[in-house]
């Protein structure tokens, strides 16, 4: 029994479900975190919003460590004095590792901290990545910063105008699909801007997420400002035996994903082929043959049949930008820029478009204006000129449709100075 | 030196970035990086990766509540140690994977997994969430942690898993199933390419706290706060210098009251839940794209959400009949006519669900092709 | 203009406004020191908050920056 009477919240511990509410109730009956009454208090505050049907926080201001212009929240209830736990309740973003793998010491270590300085409640992890340590009070986050960086050799994470803590998928460490290294990649390019990371450089937040292949399971096309998703140049990789394996019943197609229901016996043909975006894959006697200059990657063969078709192997990355989320012009998904880009170490070229890129979006962005908005208002073709690209058919679904092309002077011979006086020897008024 | 509070710049280290994901690499993992072959999931939750070596890595997937307490910490890490070497992650999902490379440990640990429970009754590891299922929901912070949110998020997420409890443990869905929760339009955890969306907005213009407005905010920058430039200087009756809202300009976003609470906006009967469909991320078969909004408003209800949980059952279970094997839910409501949607799924088109905002003309029909 | 005048600006102009606003976008600090490239500001001020002069203020999703103490928020947060 808690210190709050909360009949609503305790109805979200029925059902199957990992229930936060018997989670929070169990930090605060067994945890050693030292500000003792945050999670009861959090449980009572919320159990005043389940029956108010409103929040009770509020946020914003100048807490943080000293320096750092993010990766702490301030956040405050409206109601202090019934929830005195939870008062002040700050949020920090701990910079997770590349693709989130911990050991169970380092595991501990962050819960020791966690518990030495905070509410002992945690998100792992927030909608960036970051490990988010979900409350705490101002006199706690210069020490918990202090032994952070010091005991535990780790820094903070992203937030406000900054550029945000970076993110992958798991790429080559357990995915055969992975096209280059996204994890090395996604540490080397937080590194690189630890700056632009914990101190604001920007008219608003920036994104960089690091997908390993089209699949996108890092949802960079979606979710970040300049979205890097792997791909290759060259042929699938096929093992015909294997191919004939699938189709004989041997291996299992889809790699299982779709094994708790009877979908009929497997047929290539349906299933595979017909499937194909492009129409680029043909299979007869025993035997699948792709054209592989009409294949647009899209995955859903290798998918199937993993254990028969292989990505390429003159790999690289498509370099995309501009995703956000609907404020204010609307979501937008981020727009091919760089159909392919080698991807390795230590990823000159990337820096190098990334910050001709901020150069841009420094001078000409508006307040709270994201990249993608600035490329819209500025124009594709002004964005292209700023990185210095040339245009390419792979950048658009389909040329334009209205003609009202904005020619400049120096693209029109002559420019648009004219002689009235010549055109009139020849033109009566 | 441990903390000086007297010196607190003493020492200092900044800029030093996150640790090197390469020390948490199970040795498996280090061992065959960049050489793995294939991969099968044995049963929902359970895969397999194999390398060239020949190696394998056995990965037991678990869902979790986003919201984990130390303790709960505390445990996945002794059942990492007892069967996994001290190795485990987690994925962009919320999920766990336990990591273990000897066979014989996955069935002892997915028995000891699935022996876990809550006091409350609920399961601490669900295993599943793989393939073609219903994986955990991605969310927010809602009432637990936010100032602008128009809904919970850990209690909306754990009413809809406890209905999709059995698709996460099993694949039986035409393709996957990625459900997302964002408990405002500005989207922190950006819901829009997902297959659904559950979405908390405002219906209300903020209040203005006149008699105090002026002492707690700086006013030009909750003016300055506005996208679509709604608010302007006022005098209240009283004469004190406030703000007014123009109520027809306002989008509902909440930037106000995130530079001035006293402009406050969630409201009991304002605030509640829409539902989008048919997005998706990858670019199988079909290119990625963005959900559409199929139900403009559910009231908020407290603490089980029943009308929110039974739509997105609803939606789930009609897809899970009617589409085709790989057809992402957008792929299939675009296939049999988004009017075939709507009346398969029940739910009635009303007004509100054509766009009048900045790309409204791209959504609307210019064509003669359509169905009865 | 050298480093120590840009500052100068900054902190008058600061100054001249406190009355009314007390935060700033980085991108308003543009306008203090025209001849100067948004990098080389962005990198003044956040010196000056280094050493005390400045300071942030964050809603999280965005930053503003101004005079250290000053402004109404201050209050609630002490």
């Amino acid at each position: 029994m808690g210190k709050h009477n909360t009949p609503m919240l305790d109805e979200l511990e029925k059902g199957p479900w990992p229930s936060f509410v018997s989670d929070i109730k169990q930090q605060a009956d067994k945890g050693k975190h030292i500000l003792k009454e945050a999670p009861n208090d959090l449980l009572g505050i919320m159990e005043m919003s389940y029956v108010d049907k409103v929040t009770h926080w509020k946020h914003g201001g100048i807490v943080g460590v000293f320096g750092y212009g993010g990766g702490i929240i301030g956040r405050y209830c409206d109601q202090p004095q019934m929830f005195p736990g939870v008062a002040h309740f700050h949020t920090v973003r701990v910079n997770q590792p590349s693709s989130k793998y911990y050991t169970s010491d380092y595991l501990r270590k962050l819960c020791d901290l966690w518990e030495r300085h905070g509410s002992g409640l945690t998100n792992m992890h927030g909608s960036t990545g970051d490990i988010v340590f979900l409350g705490t009070t101002t006199d706690h986050l210069e020490p918990l910063f202090y032994e952070l960086t010091h005991d535990l050799n780790q820094d903070l994470g992203g937030s406000g105008s900054n550029l945000r803590t970076p993110e992958c998928c798991l790429g080559m460490s357990r995915c055969q699909f992975a096209c280059y290294d996204t994890e090395e990649t996604c540490h080397q390019m937080t590194n690189a801007y630890q700056e632009e990371l914990h101190r604001p450089a920007f008219p608003y937040k920036f994104k960089f997420k690091f997908d390993g292949c089209p699949n996108g399971c890092v949802a960079s096309i979606a979710r970040s400002d300049m979205s890097v998703i792997g791909t290759w140049r060259d042929d699938i990789r096929i093992d015909q035996a294997a191919v004939k394996a699938y189709v004989g019943g041997e291996l299992k197609p889809n790699a299982g994903a779709h094994s708790s229901r009877d979908w009929g016996k497997f047929d290539i043909q349906a299933e595979v082929i017909n499937r194909c975006p492009t129409e680029c894959m043909c299979y007869g006697d025993g035997k699948l043959e792709i054209n592989n200059a009409e294949c647009v990657r899209c995955m859903h063969c290798l998918n199937v049949m993993p254990r028969a078709l292989r990505i390429g192997e003159d790999r690289g990355a498509s370099v995309l930008f501009g995703a956000k989320a609907p404020i204010l012009e609307g979501a937008q998904m981020s727009t091919l820029t760089v159909p392919f880009m080698k991807m390795e170490a230590p990823f000159d070229e990337l820096k190098e478009l990334v910050e001709k890129v901020w150069d841009w979006w420094m001078e000409e962005g508006k307040n709270r204006e994201r990249l993608g908005e600035l490329i819209q208002r500025k124009s594709m073709q002004e964005f292209l000129r700023v990185i210095e690209l040339d245009p390419d058919p792979r950048m658009v679904d389909e040329p334009r449709s209205n003609p009202y092309i904005f020619w400049k002077e120096e693209e029109v011979e002559g420019g648009w100075t004219r002689d009235i006086d010549a055109y009139r020897k020849k033109h009566l008024r | 030196m441990p903390y000086d509070p007297s010196n607190p710049l003493q020492d200092r280290i900044t800029d030093i970035g996150p640790k090197y994901f390469r020390e948490f690499f199970p040795p498996v993992i280090e061992k065959n990086f960049g050489k793995w072959v294939y991969h099968e999931i044995l049963e929902p939750g359970v895969l397999v990766h194999v390398a060239e070596s020949g190696d394998e890595i056995y990965t037991v997937r678990v869902g979790g509540a986003r919201l984990m307490s130390v303790e709960l910490l505390r445990e996945m890490a002794e059942i990492a140690d007892k069967y996994c070497g001290g190795y485990l992650r987690f994925t962009t999902r919320n999920n766990i994977e336990f990591l273990v490379s000897d066979k014989a440990k996955v069935k002892p640990l997915v028995d000891d997994l699935k022996s876990r429970k809550f006091d409350g009754g609920s399961y601490k590891f669900p295993v599943g969430g793989t393939g073609s299922g219903i994986t955990n929901i991605v969310h927010t912070q809602g009432w637990a942690h936010c100032h602008t949110p128009a809904i919970d998020a850990s209690g909306v997420v754990k009413a809809v898993m406890d209905s999709l409890f059995d698709e996460f443990g099993s694949m039986r869905m035409p393709a996957p199933v990625r459900v997302s929760l964002a408990c405002c339009l500005n989207m922190c955890g950006a819901v829009h390419c997902s297959d659904i969306a559950i979405l908390g907005i405002h219906r209300k213009p903020p209040m203005i706290d006149g008699e105090w407005i002026d002492k707690l905010c700086e006013l030009p920058l909750a003016i300055a706060a506005c996208p679509t430039a709604a608010i302007k200087p006022a005098k209240t009756a009283s004469g004190l210098k406030a703000l007014e809202v123009n109520a027809e300009r306002c989008m509902f976003c909440g930037n106000c009251y995130t530079m001035c609470a006293a402009m406050p906006l969630a409201d009991e009967v304002g605030s509640g839940i829409a539902i989008l469909v048919g997005g998706k991320l990858s670019n199988r078969i079909s290119k990625p794209k963005f959900s559409k909004v199929v139900i403009p408003f559910i009231p908020n209800e407290p603490p089980r959400w029943p009308s929110t949980v039974d739509a997105v059952k609803k939606i789930v279970d009609v897809y899970a009949k009617d589409a085709r094997k790989y057809e992402r839910l957008g792929d299939w409501a675009e296939r049999i006519g988004w009017e075939r949607f709507f009346e398969k799924t029940e739910i009635p088109f009303t007004h509100h669900l054509i766009d009048d905002y900045r790309f409204a003309y791209t959504t609307w029909r210019q064509s003669t092709q359509f169905k009865f | 203009m050298t480093e120590d005048e840009a500052k100068k600006a900054i902190l008058e102009n600061l100054q001249g406004k406190s009355k009314t606003k007390s935060k700033f976008y980085l991108k308003d600090f543009y306008s203090m020191v025209p001849d100067m490239k948004p990098r080389e500001i962005k990198n003044i001020v956040n010196k000056m908050v280094q050493e005390g002069h400045l300071e942030y203020w964050s809603s999280g999703s965005t930053t503003l920056i101004g005079l250290k103490g000053m402004g109404k928020q201050h209050q609630e947060e002490d």
